[in-house]
């Protein structure tokens, strides 16, 4: 055979090895690489730098426990410990016996135990066996009860004998410890000195990185029992909508959030407001005992939390505690987690992925910075490069920072106020007073079955000229800087920089044409009355009424403010949004004439039996007064705007645009032929006032069935961002040349669609009817920040009924009063649900202010609050008021309402029968002389009077204003008036009532001014010689001089009897004075309105 | 660089790309054929093409942008000719197409959607496809060469020697093994996984994108009606990739690289499978955009960028444009100039037959060359509808709504 020729090799081996250790090596390193990857977490890094934190913290403790004092302590502790060990020493024989002794004692007492114990089981199954053979009957029973009883027998001496060696024992071993117990004695008494210490030392090793944390926490070990882990709360009853199933929600936050339910890492300004709120409380010594050691100590350390360096997130404790996260707030963190309110994805355990959304253009870029693109992990606390990309896949990301409120919406949008302090109850306030849901349907409790925000326009002709009315449309707000009637013309898109010079001139023809065209229609359709009286009043004493009766509480009569000692245009946000009810009072002469405002301050109802005003029962003087003092309110310049005339070609051109939906263009052309400029404009007009939908927020004849022309906002906040069309918007110039960049998230569209509505139209070419027509409402950015909260609050998410807030029918009735509350503007002058009174800063003595109603459902009775509710002048409770309790014309219905309310809200039963009690005459007696001793009646009076009139107290003297106690019984509850009496300052803070019953600092119960020695001054003998025989004994009679409870009860008692049980109900509506001259509506003024030609043009409307 | 921008977002606009690719490819196959030495005729009919592109260009700046692009390029491959199957040609033919994906990697816009862990794949799958066509062609050329100076291919001479399964197979398959399962480790810990929300009946993604292997179909589906480029092409895609075997028949070619040989087949088939299929998948991957509009390369996917829907039926283009009358009520007589064309275009495989194809016809025998000419004329009808649309606006040739039938 002949040998096989070498086969050559097609690469040479050596090649192909060297690859082969190459490449393996390679696939090594990659695979490490899978196992660091998935080792590296930023949540990991997070928990680190907690543990960080946390040992500082500690360690700074410790330095501080750990100071001179205590080791000189423990060095002399050492030393006794030596020279009693030096002692023990030279008795060192005695000791080693007594020891020996005790070991031979511990080993016998073994033994004796054990027998003992062995034979006690040997019972326990001898039982059984003789049991079972007493149930079979079994012929060896005798047997068995011999054996048993004899072993029984045992167990007891073997007990005994137990006994006797465990004395033996013992007394061997106090033996040995009167040697050892010497060392023992102060051992303990170091372990006392170091106990703090020594916790701080266990936690330090807890927090630090020693040995057992890398062991635990390696690489492929870390899943046996790693301290670092993913922390989580699952909420079973809180689901995720994923369209085809909900899933509970798993939330992870608490993985890097990890202080957010612990306190002690509060950020500079909550540690400050929780410090001044715990101070307020401990002042007036609301604690007991072992709550106000507790909140001392926790005084202490906030404020050492002030002195140490801020806090960042995530690092913070959540805000209120006592409101969220925390086990005893109404949102503890096991049942309510952390996504259901601020949205995100919560599974994630990433910066990103988990939905964190940037509040602002330069959040973002630090947000988006990163040091290690494929690990995202900041490069330190501070620096904040998260290298953070958006999430365009998550339905539901977070919240911004500045919006955090918003998701309050989801549970509490069945409720007015959620708490009257928080930004959403002034939000959603806001939304309800600017008119929001007017025109863009809001379908949920809050924001349904609200009037209409603005007035009705079927009288305008009565109240105002066509002159007035073409330049209000045209900028409303050059006419009062604070109207809440928003700016429809001349806007961002029609006239604004980036419009071209032709286009601008004709919306500017078109936009005029309107305007004349929705006057036109407004005057050809309104009702006209002639409105007379009002002349002979004094401007000055009219200005006075107004600033006395209230007017001010829903009105603001300036247009000016001064700030930080500079003067400027007043913006809405200056004055209390209550404030901003009514229209600023400036300019009303120029708007309107003397009969009409005459018959208007009477009685708003004449005019409109809608109207949101109430009648303040001006005399007739009076109101010539305010006539004469509101005509003189003048806005000079204004109606000398020129007006220029509507341009025909333009009123046809647009009008016609309308006629084609409907019909050819020639038929189009005929009927406007057939028209002449008056029945066009008319005809424009109807169609103008569709198409702005004027008629969402004002009645207007015509327009009675149509719905509102908005976007409906029910689910807003749930639209996925690519719904918003951002148009070609990426920076913002506003009109003062502000540059900004918009991030295209939902709350940045909304907040800048809000704040200049007109934006996404810039860089559009559209028809002139296609451009946007939501008006400008000229919003400060902070009023713009809270209508975006709430918009963005609107979701289709949903929680269970047993998480919602405000569900049961005790809290629906209070909710609808509450509402009522809202609409009426009670809160322009009281406080309601401890929040408003708007009118306060405007007040400077106390005893003029109006009462706060916060605990108004406990305090009065059902039918007297009916009554006077309906009608105010059944009873005057304080004759010295100078502001009125108006008359609202409330209907039954309503006033029940608000009643029901009330009640509800004071968690007080509808009725009581308490007005038919008649106390006993002990406790009247001893009420009386409580009632002297305590001097009530310096300010009080008891005699009685008559409820709708009563005299006039000495003003002047305003120390002494208060209530007339006989007007008690028939007004207030029976059981309010002795917890009243005991914490008038904690129903409502800053009363004049004085605290008589100061709380004790010692336990936090009420104390009595008459308790102790008290009563044996001489200032009280007469009071006591009067007392004693109503009581057994003096020790008696002490004893309930210092029971603050006693007392008080005394003194309603007291009140009771000499109250009045009658007073005048409230009567019928009374008629409003007949003026009105129903006439037939007046033909529209002879449009275009007066002007020169060429006339300078209304320039565009100057922007704040 | 705006302006380089925008000449290559121009140039990828659909019609234009198709246009610029189906003559490159024509080109390329021309002078393999011949050795890259262009024939006078010949040189001077692919210059006047490009000529006639400039020129209206004057009217139509696309067209301008295309005449100049494909003359640029025909000036460097003609230069080039057999060269370009250099190795060295190859290399920087690699070189410049990384630089300039390189370079547009910098566009904010080509960013967005080339680094998407989606595309990853389809832009390495461009530069593989080029890479294995241009080295299956480069063996082509090179056997061809060697077979008309007298030779053997160069498979066939190899074919004789014997080598070790060990190493030389298996070994360097444990290699390869290696060397994939390090790129895949890479690959996934450096791109994430690219999920998306939640599924949401209510709520479709825009734009809504089939997986990259099927975005040639929906690519079709803007040409075709649903259920042709739905349901009977895809269908016949796969009949006729089974029949191939049973269809080319051609002994020539077998076990090694050559075009020469098989011109045909091999032409067809890359038509088909580059200049159809992939540039589909490309397009639909990297030029479609929101409500599938058609983006360039450095085009901001602008969701309001709007297309104006303007495409007509041949119907009312022959009766309503043409003749100037309404349309019959009768469909069959409404549709009948359709009906015609297709049938016509059906008609063509024995009236070819019977001319030019005769020698194909005489080959093939009967029942292979129908079977073939008809998946021929199938895979056509999709260029040829294309081109109609954007000559035209074309929408259908037959449109019988009536029984829902459409062509």
């Amino acid at each position: 055979m002949k040998p096989q020729e070498p086969i050559p090799h097609n690469y040479p081996m050596s090649r192909l090895n060297a690859i082969f250790a190459i490449s393996a090596l390679v696939l090594l390193a990659v695979t490490g690489g899978i196992v660091f990857y998935d080792y590296v977490r930023g949540w990991k890094w997070f928990q680190m730098e907690f543990m960080r934190i946390q040992q500082e913290r500690i360690e700074q403790e410790l330095r501080e426990k750990n100071d001179a004092e205590t080791r000189a302590k423990l060095a002399a502790l050492d030393k006794e410990m030596k020279e009693r060990q030096v002692q023990i020493a030279r008795h060192r024989s005695d000791l080693v016996a007594a020891q020996k002794d005790l070991d031979r004692e511990e080993g016998r007492h073994y033994a004796a135990d054990q027998d003992y114990r062995f034979a006690k089981a040997l019972l326990d199954a001898k039982r059984y066996e003789l049991e079972s053979a007493i149930v079979k009957k079994s012929s060896s029973r005798k047997q068995k009860q011999r054996e048993f009883d004899e072993l029984s027998q045992r167990v007891e001496n073997l007990n005994l004998r137990l006994q006797q060696v465990t004395r033996e024992r013992d007394a061997a071993r106090e033996r040995v410890d009167v040697w050892l117990g010497r060392i023992k004695e102060v051992e303990d008494r170091r372990k006392e000195l170091t106990a703090e210490i020594d916790l701080l030392n266990r936690q330090l090793f807890s927090v630090s990185r020693n040995r057992d944390f890398f062991i635990l926490n390696a690489p492929m070990l870390d899943f046996v029992n790693p301290t670092m882990r993913v922390e989580q709360v699952v909420l079973n009853d809180l689901f995720i909508d994923m369209n085809y199933m909900s899933v509970p929600r798993v939330d992870r936050c608490q993985t890097c959030h990890r202080a957010i339910d612990r306190p002690g890492f509060e950020s500079k300004a909550e540690a400050q407001r929780l410090i001044e709120d715990l101070r307020f409380k401990l002042d007036k010594n609301q604690f007991t005992k072992d709550k106000r050691a507790e909140a001392e100590e926790r005084v202490a350390e906030l404020e050492r939390l002030l002195a140490r360096p801020e806090i960042l997130n995530p690092f913070r404790t959540h805000p209120k505690l006592d409101t969220f996260v925390g086990s005893a707030s109404p949102h503890p963190m096991l049942d309510y987690g952390c996504t259901v309110c601020h949205r995100g994805q919560d599974r994630a355990t990433e910066f990103s992925r988990a939905g964190h959304t940037p509040a602002s253009g330069r959040m973002e870029r630090r947000w988006k910075k990163t040091w290690f693109p494929f690990f995202p992990l900041p490069k330190d606390y501070t620096s904040r490069n998260y290298g953070w990309a958006a999430n365009p896949f998550l339905e539901t990301p977070m919240y911004p920072r500045q919006h955090y409120e918003a998701g309050c919406l989801k549970c509490h949008s069945n409720q007015v106020a959620v708490n009257g302090s928080d930004e959403i109850t002034r939000a959603t306030a806001m939304v309800e007073l600017y008119g929001c849901h007017s025109c863009h349907k809001i379908n949920n409790w809050r924001f349904s079955d609200l009037q209409k925000v603005g007035p009705t326009l079927d009288g305008i002709a009565e109240k105002t000229t066509p002159e007035w009315a073409f330049r209000w449309i045209a900028n409303p707000h050059a006419f009062r800087s604070t109207t809440r009637m928003p700016a429809f013309f001349y806007g961002r898109n029609m006239v604004g920089p980036g419009v071209p010079a032709e286009e601008r001139a004709q919306n500017i023809r078109f936009q005029d044409a309107e305007i004349h065209s929705i006057v036109a229609y407004l005057f050809s359709n309104s009702s006209n009355r002639q409105w007379q009286g009002g002349t002979g009043g004094d401007a000055t004493r009219g200005k006075e009424i107004v600033e006395r009766v209230g007017c001010l509480a829903c009105h603001v009569d300036t247009e000016t403010v001064t700030v930080d000692g500079k003067t400027r245009k007043a913006l809405r946000t200056d004055f209390p949004l209550e404030r901003n009810f009514g229209f600023n009072l400036v300019g009303t002469g120029t708007k309107t004439h003397a009969g009409w405002i005459y018959n208007w301050v009477k009685n708003p109802k004449n005019y409109d039996p809608h109207a949101p005003m109430p009648d303040l029962r001006l005399t007739d003087q009076e109101a010539s007064d305010v006539t004469a003092y509101l005509v003189s309110l003048q806005k000079p310049g204004f109606m000398s705007q020129p007006i220029r005339p509507a341009n025909p070609a333009a009123v046809r051109g647009l009008a016609k645009g309308y006629l084609i939906n409907t019909m050819s263009t020639r038929d189009a052309e005929a009927k406007l032929d057939s028209m002449n400029l008056d029945e066009q404009l008319v005809y424009l007009g109807q169609r103008s006032i569709e198409k702005y939908g004027c008629y969402s927020c004002h009645d207007i004849k015509g327009f009675e069935s149509l719905k509102p022309i908005g976007t409906e906002l029910t689910i807003e906040g749930s639209k996925n961002p690519h719904l918003f069309d951002f148009g070609f918007v990426h920076d913002y110039e506003a009109w003062d040349h502000k540059h900004e960049h918009i991030i295209h998230t939902v709350p940045s569209w909304i907040y800048n669609k809000v704040r200049e509505p007109r934006i996404y139209d810039d860089a559009r070419t559209k028809p002139y009817n296609d451009k946007l027509k939501m008006p400008n409402f000229h919003l400060t950015p902070e009023e713009a920040r809270l209508i975006t909260s709430v918009v963005i609050g609107l979701t289709k998410e949903r929680v269970n009924d047993s998480k919602l807030a405000s569900m049961d029918a005790r809290e629906r009735l209070m909710e609808e009063g509450r509402k009522l509350v809202s609409q009426r503007n009670c809160r322009g002058c009281h406080v309601v649900d401890g929040y408003g009174r708007a009118i306060a800063p405007l007040i400077a003595d106390t005893n003029f202010l109006p009462p706060d109603l916060s605990p108004q459902g406990r305090r009065t009775q059902s039918p007297w609050l009916f009554h006077f509710l309906k009608d105010p002048t059944v009873m005057k409770i304080r004759p010295w008021m100078n502001v009125r309790m108006p008359t609202f014309h409330f209907t039954d219905e309503e006033t029940n309402r608000l009643v029901e309310y009330f009640a509800a809200a004071g968690q007080s039963p509808l009725f009581d029968m308490t007005r038919f009690n008649d106390p006993p005459a002990r406790n009247v007696a001893i009420g009386r002389e409580v009632y002297t001793m305590l001097r009530c009646a310096q300010c009080h009076l008891t005699t009685p009077v008559d409820p709708a009139n009563p005299p006039m107290p000495n003003v002047a003297d305003t120390t002494s204003l208060a209530p007339n106690l006989s007007l008690g019984r028939v007004r207030l509850r029976h059981d309010w008036i002795a917890d009243w009496i005991r914490r008038p300052d904690e129903m409502i803070p800053g009363t004049r009532m004085p605290t008589n019953f100061p709380r004790s600092a010692e336990t936090g119960e009420f104390t009595s001014p008459l308790g102790g020695a008290a009563i044996d001054g001489p200032g009280f003998a007469a009071s006591k010689a009067r007392l004693l025989p109503l009581f057994q004994n003096e020790e008696e009679l002490r004893k309930t001089m210092s029971d603050a409870v006693a007392l008080t009860n005394y003194l309603r008692d007291y009140i009771w009897s000499i109250g009045i049980t009658n007073m005048r109900e409230a009567r019928p509506e009374a008629d409003a004075p007949v003026m009105t001259v129903p006439q037939p509506p007046r033909t529209p003024p002879p449009t275009p309105l007066q002007t020169g030609e060429g006339a300078p043009s209304v320039s565009a409307p100057a922007m704040r | 660089m705006d302006f380089i921008k925008n000449f290559v977002n121009v140039l990828s606009v659909a019609s234009i790309s198709f246009v610029l690719l189906s003559a490159i490819f024509g080109f390329i196959l021309y002078f393999n054929l011949f050795d890259g030495k262009l024939k006078s005729k010949s040189g001077y009919a692919f210059l006047g093409f490009g000529i006639v592109l400039i020129l209206a260009g004057l009217f139509a700046r696309p067209l301008l942008y295309l005449g100049i692009a494909y003359l640029l390029i025909m000036f460097v491959l003609a230069n080039l000719g057999g060269r370009l199957w250099d190795k060295k040609v190859g290399l920087w033919l690699l070189i410049f197409g990384a630089a300039g994906f390189g370079l547009s990697m910098l566009d904010p816009n080509f960013n967005l959607i080339a680094a998407k862990p989606d595309n990853v794949p389809i832009a390495a799958m461009i530069f593989l496809l080029g890479f294995f066509t241009w080295l299956a062609l480069r063996k082509a050329y090179l056997n061809d060469k060697q077979i008309e100076a007298g030779g053997i291919p160069w498979e066939k001479t190899e074919s004789d020697e014997k080598l070790f399964t060990w190493p030389d197979l298996v070994y360097t398959e444990l290699l390869c093994m290696i060397l994939l399962t390090i790129v895949m480790i890479v690959w996934s810990i450096g791109l994430r996984a690219p999920l998306e929300e939640a599924a949401n009946p209510t709520s479709s993604p825009n734009p809504a994108k089939a997986p990259w292997y099927f975005l040639g179909l929906q690519e079709m589906l803007v040409y075709f009606d649903p259920w042709l480029a739905g349901v009977v092409l895809p269908t016949l895609i796969i009949v006729g990739l089974m029949a191939i075997p049973y269809i080319d028949t051609n002994p020539r070619g077998n076990g090694y690289y050559s075009f020469r040989e098989r011109k045909w087949e091999i032409g067809i088939f890359l038509y088909g499978f580059l200049v159809l299929w992939s540039f589909l998948i490309i397009t639909g991957t990297f030029l479609r955009g929101p409500n599938w509009n058609f983006y360039g390369p450095y085009e901001y996917w602008d969701p309001n960028k709007l297309e104006p829907l303007v495409n007509i039926n041949l119907s009312e283009l022959v009766w309503v444009k043409l003749m100037a009358m309404p349309l019959p009520k009768l469909w069959f007589i409404r549709e009948a100039p359709g009906l015609i064309l297709v049938l016509l275009y059906v008609a063509l495989p024995p009236l070819l037959a019977a001319g030019p194809f005769r020698r194909f016809y005489l080959k093939m025998g009967a029942p292979r060359y129908y079977v073939g000419a008809m998946l021929f004329l199938i895979m056509m009808s999709l260029p040829i509808k294309m081109v109609l649309r954007w000559l035209f606006n074309l929408k259908y040739i037959v449109n019988i709504q009536e029984i829902f039938f459409n062509i």
